[in-house]
């Protein structure tokens, strides 16, 4: 196992600078992300979430070549690109369930901004009180949210969007696992309590786990995720004001 | 509109190809990401576009039909887009010991006051509603 890694790590190292060297990581992070997506689909426990087997198994191969963080990133961060456009994406839901929003937009208003608020009160007071670095505490302030929006809200207030994406994942496979246990404990009425459950603690992941309890309860964590998200984004700068 | 060919023409690829569905989403983007830079905006170029795509729906110029398939697609496999972000833990091999720990507990303990807290308040907030709302 050693001698292959070395030999693995010998011959990615003649590349490390070449073409060959992106087009490899590319490819890595491609089958690893297949890879996982099939996992899940033959298995579907929450631990086995492609949000953390994908990136584990790039991880695991990169340890193993001795590849850096930098030198990954810089092949293969055009990736994040597409996030762009994903975002503009997040319009069509809105626009499917404008129907849903125009019946409960203050019940939803309600669920985004206590659910903001206490997601970015919670991260601050839990890393002041573990004794956790300025630079961590502010990259765990946007962990609620979707991916884009978070990385977008850590650059505003000034954290660091790689660790927040850390974080993200970490909060949706987390939030996936809990929100089932939550859900058999709280005396829950309604499909939109159920929803933005969901949507707000585990975003993209909990939309997914939503979706599968009920349509509405999908529909409804998908919203409050994209709306929770679109508010914070452009909460952003008061955030940077509260800070100070 | 539809009475021009190539209009005709460009909205049949739309309606059936879901690539061509995401060079539209490009696209908005794209205008998007301009008009910040142009006119200075303070909000990012992708929160503008995501708001001239509900302009252009809502509006009519565009069906939903005409992006949907590409729009399902961005949104579901995004996590392949930002798995190059989360491998920044590798150049935190110190979060392993006590700093890994803490990390740990606070996305949990914060995750889970998120989702009692938002849960509680919706379904308060929505009885509420019923309450006072619907007779």
């Amino acid at each position: 196992m050693r001698l292959i890694s070395r030999i693995a790590g010998g011959c990615v190292m003649l590349f490390v600078d070449g073409l060959f060297f992106d087009v490899f990581w590319v490819m890595v992070t491609l089958v690893a992300y297949f890879a996982a997506r099939f996992l899940y689909r033959r298995y579907p426990r929450w631990w086995l979430s492609p949000l953390l087997i994908a990136p584990l198994l790039v991880l695991g191969l990169a340890l193993a070549t001795h590849v850096g963080y930098g030198a990954y990133f810089h092949a293969t961060h055009w990736l994040m690109l597409a996030l762009g456009p994903a975002t503009v994406a997040f319009a069509l839901p809105i626009y499917e369930h404008r129907a849903v929003i125009r019946r409960h937009w203050p019940v939803l208003a309600i669920g985004v901004v206590v659910g903001s608020s206490i997601a970015m009160g919670s991260a601050w007071g839990l890393a002041t009180v573990f004794g956790l670095s300025d630079a961590l505490r502010l990259s765990l302030l946007p962990r609620s949210m979707s991916m884009p929006f978070a990385l977008i809200v850590a650059d505003d207030i000034g954290g660091i969007p790689d660790l927040t994406a850390v974080f993200v994942v970490v909060t949706a496979v987390i939030g996936v696992a809990m929100g089932e246990i939550l859900l058999k404990w709280l005396p829950l009425t309604s499909s939109l309590a159920r929803g933005s459950l969901f949507g707000m603690g585990a975003h993209g992941a909990g939309v997914a786990k939503a979706t599968e309890i009920g349509g509405e309860e999908g529909s409804i964590a998908g919203l409050v995720m994209i709306l929770s998200g679109v508010a914070n984004v452009l909460a952003a700068p008061l955030v940077v004001f509260l800070l100070r | 509109m539809g009475h021009f060919p190539l209009v005709r023409f460009v909205h049949r690829i739309v309606q059936h190809s879901r690539v061509a569905q995401i060079v539209v989403l490009v696209g908005v983007w794209g205008l998007g990401d301009l008009a910040t830079h142009v006119l200075n905006l303070p909000v990012p170029g992708a929160i503008v576009g995501l708001a001239l795509m509900l302009l252009l729906l809502g509006t009519g110029l565009l069906r939903p039909s005409s992006v949907q398939g590409g729009a399902r697609l961005l949104i579901g496999e995004m996590l392949l887009f930002f798995v190059p972000a989360v491998l920044a833990v590798l150049d935190h091999v110190d979060w392993l010991g006590s700093l890994g720990m803490k990390l740990f507990a606070t996305v949990l303990l914060g995750t889970l006051f998120v989702m009692l807290g938002t849960a509680l308040a919706v379904d308060l907030s929505y009885r509420w509603w019923v309450r006072h709302a619907v007779r």
